[in-house]
């Protein structure tokens, strides 16, 4: 298990990863890949997630006994980060929450063709907008379910009982309407019908909180991945453009800018690491709950601010579609409040670490 | 409510301002197609020329010209009011180039024989026109454009790359600021020259925005031969009477319409994310709703000092950063209150009143366009608040 590995191991391990990651999402960022792929259906490619799941990723975090890599939140950051800054636009991250939620029943439904990269299967979990509960109405229409156009099974929880059953319906037939996000992707509602699905044995509750609570996190590390790429294409721009026969980078007010949102994406950094770090070294309950949430409200504020700084200090290009920042926005966009906005982690997190009174 | 009659198109500015305004808004209920209102996207001149026209046809196309050039002839205080108006109403901006910059520069420094030549032809929509001022190594440093036209007997011989021409594919003339003396001071050697898109060497290249409409164009000029007396004014003062024009444009970008709008969205946006009760959205909201009644309040000011007659300074800055950076806040906001939704490329249920991430991206070249909002700040710290450099 990941959180017996010694900090060089550990750093080793996340090395790795980062390494593996550029296979899919190239430092230095050729995004004609992702340029291609917008506003398709499924708006990725099968075979790339393919490959993700050859590579081990999408069960990163299943244990090695149901089939997965076992290996840390640390890990699973570091290579969220890398895709965020080649803006990757397979859902690994809602595959991965699949993958953890299929692991903890008994009976793992496509749990094997999900972790090889054969089939995706998407959790159907939200009944309404910005929130982390899942009540499990019957019949409620499930709502923002990422990158849907392309899912072959929905799971589909439902509330029996004391329990948290989970339906494995095939998309194929499902009821899904389908709406296209601003980042060239699409988010699915599903009028679930559980008379046609498979029920799996087991109780989904407290996996589907932590799967959440992880996605939320690995969200959160995308999102830096997001802001750390916008912004370096921002200071190299600033370092060449030249106005008033001065190179831009020169004049301070665009200066001070510029050292205000690397400080936001320091600060996310030392935050998304930090929660990795706690969940690896078996954080659980409300602490663990805390950090993520300490982590996700940072990514999601910063990441705005970050990205919407860029296209101000791009000026005019800065507003064309040609320009990669703006595909950067856009993913912030999508992103900033899916598994929860900022707003909803920073009360999440004072309900949870209550401030003392002295 | 009760018909008013609408006067003469002559007879409008002589009106009292609140009757002026009674009689835009009956004018719009009359004439204005209802499909044109509030369209989530600047219209092509296919979309818009029936308003065009409409207007044309009725006289009120050119509400700051004089009347004997065709125009209302309106003050600056019934201009604003009229736009105001139209802005209430959701009027779809027409290809206005024509209307709002260049006939007002040719009214004011253009020959009788360029008067009679231009103007009537952007009165009946036949001249749709474009302005070539920003080049790719040109925008905040204006003054800096290398486009260049040298004369050749009886020509201008036009050579260079204009950028950010908004709606260049719709129009057949364009004017432009050239450089037609390289050694010049760079705002000396600047001229103003119209040209007819026809002419052979053009080539426009559409392109897409954030908003993934095709708005702008680049402009190619490739040794475009252009008649000598198509130079509007005297040559390498082009600079000075673009310049002349602009700070009436910095009102127009500062009033609060865009704010006004926004809000009310985000007030319906927050109804319906169920947000709207809660004390820490009732806070923010109070927020951004006081600093658009201060905005309304502080560009009162400047109209009241155009309703005296008064010419605007270079503080009229301010108002374009404040309206602009509030538009950006309100529209953040909806961002943050949205949920996923704030993610989706259509309005959201379908409602053009909750287009999310549509109007957030809207918001966004306001602080970049119109000098940028770092450029307006150095207008402010340098010219009205004299600090050096």
């Amino acid at each position: 298990m990941s959180a017996a590995l010694d900090d060089t191991d550990r750093a080793e391990s996340i090395r790795m990863i980062r390494d593996s990651a550029a296979a899919v999402a190239p430092p230095g960022g050729d995004l004609k890949r992702v340029r291609a792929l917008r506003f398709t259906d499924p708006g990725y490619d099968r075979g790339t997630l393919r490959q993700m799941g050859e590579m081990g990723w999408i069960g990163l975090r299943v244990p090695e006994e149901r089939g997965g890599a076992g290996l840390g939140m640390g890990e699973a950051c570091a290579l969220a980060e890398a895709l965020g800054a080649g803006l990757a636009p397979e859902p690994l991250i809602p595959c991965a929450l699949s993958a953890g939620l299929l692991a903890a029943l008994d009976s793992a439904g496509p749990l094997d063709a999900l972790l090889a990269g054969e089939t995706v299967a998407l959790t159907a979990w939200q009944e309404r907008a910005d929130t982390l509960d899942a009540p499990g109405t019957a019949d409620a229409p499930r709502r923002f379910v990422p990158m849907a156009s392309g899912a072959d099974t929905f799971l589909v929880p439902v509330r029996e009982g004391g329990k948290l059953a989970l339906y494995a319906q095939p998309a194929s037939g499902a009821d899904v309407a389908i709406e296209r996000t601003q980042d060239g992707g699409n988010l699915g509602t599903l009028r679930p019908n559980i008379g046609g699905a498979e029920k799996l044995a087991g109780d989904a509750e407290a996996a589907l909180a932590a799967a959440l609570d992880e996605a939320a996190l690995a969200t959160g590390a995308y999102l830096l991945g997001v802001m750390e790429r916008a912004f370096a294409m921002t200071t190299d721009y600033l370092k060449t453009r030249q106005q008033f026969g001065r190179i831009i980078g020169t004049f301070q007010a665009l200066q001070h800018r510029a050292a205000d949102l690397s400080m936001q994406i320091a600060l996310t950094r030392a935050s998304v690491e930090a929660a990795a770090a706690s969940l690896d070294a078996g954080a659980t309950g409300d602490a663990r709950r805390a950090v993520v949430s300490r982590a996700k409200a940072r990514a999601a504020e910063a990441s705005m601010l970050v990205t919407r700084g860029c296209v101000q200090l791009s000026g005019g290009i800065g507003y064309t579609d040609d320009y990669d920042v703006g595909l950067y926005l856009r993913k912030a966009m999508v992103l900033a409040n899916q598994y929860g906005s900022a707003a909803l982690h920073r009360r999440r997190f004072m309900a949870l670490v209550p401030e003392s009174d002295e | 409510m009760d018909a008013i009659a609408v006067p003469q198109p002559q007879e409008l500015d002589g009106l009292d301002d609140e009757v002026f305004r009674q009689v835009v808004r009956q004018f719009l209920r009359d004439n204005y197609p209802e499909d044109l209102r509030n369209p989530p996207k600047r219209l092509h001149w296919d979309e818009n020329k029936v308003w065009y026209h409409k207007l044309a046809e009725k006289g009120w196309l050119c509400p700051g010209w004089p009347k004997e050039h065709g125009g209302l002839g309106l003050s600056p205080a019934k201009q604003i009011i009229l736009s105001e108006e139209y802005e209430r109403h959701g009027v779809a901006r027409t290809n206005d180039h024509g209307i709002v910059m260049l006939g007002p520069l040719v009214i004011r420094y253009g020959t009788e024989e360029q008067k009679q030549r231009f103007l009537p032809k952007i009165l009946t929509g036949e001249h749709v026109w474009c302005q070539g001022y920003s080049e790719p190594n040109a925008g905040s440093d204006l003054a800096a454009l290398r486009t260049e036209a040298v004369l050749d007997g009886d020509h201008y011989v036009v050579n260079g790359q204009k950028t950010w021409t908004t709606l260049a594919t719709d129009a057949n003339w364009i004017f432009l600021l050239v450089r037609t003396d390289k050694q010049a001071k760079k705002q000396e050697g600047i001229s103003f020259l119209l040209v007819d898109m026809k002419s052979p060497g053009i080539t426009v290249r559409p392109i897409i925005n954030l908003e993934l409409h095709d708005e702008f164009c680049e402009v190619f000029f490739d040794n475009v031969r252009v008649p000598k007396e198509n130079l509007v004014g005297q040559p390498n003062k082009g600079w000075d009477m673009a310049k002349a024009l602009l700070g009436f444009e910095r009102i127009f970008i500062g009033a609060p319409r865009q704010s006004a709008y926004a809000l009310s969205r985000l007030r319906t946006l927050a109804d319906r994310m169920g947000v709207w009760d809660e004390a820490d959205f009732q806070d923010r909201y109070a927020r951004l709703r006081l600093d658009l009644e201060d905005l309304k309040a502080l560009y009162g000011v400047y109209v009241a000092k155009l309703k005296r007659g008064e010419q605007l300074g270079p503080d009229v800055s301010m108002l374009k950063v404040i309206q602009t950076e509030l538009f950006q806040r309100i529209t953040d906001t909806m961002l943050e209150i949205g949920g996923e939704n704030a993610g989706l490329l259509e309005p959201m249920e379908g409602n053009r009143d909750l287009n999310i991430g549509g109007l957030f991206i809207q918001a966004r070249p306001a602080t970049i366009y119109g000098g940028s909002n770092e450029i307006q700040r150095n207008i402010l710290s340098k010219n009205v608040l004299g600090l050096p450099g």
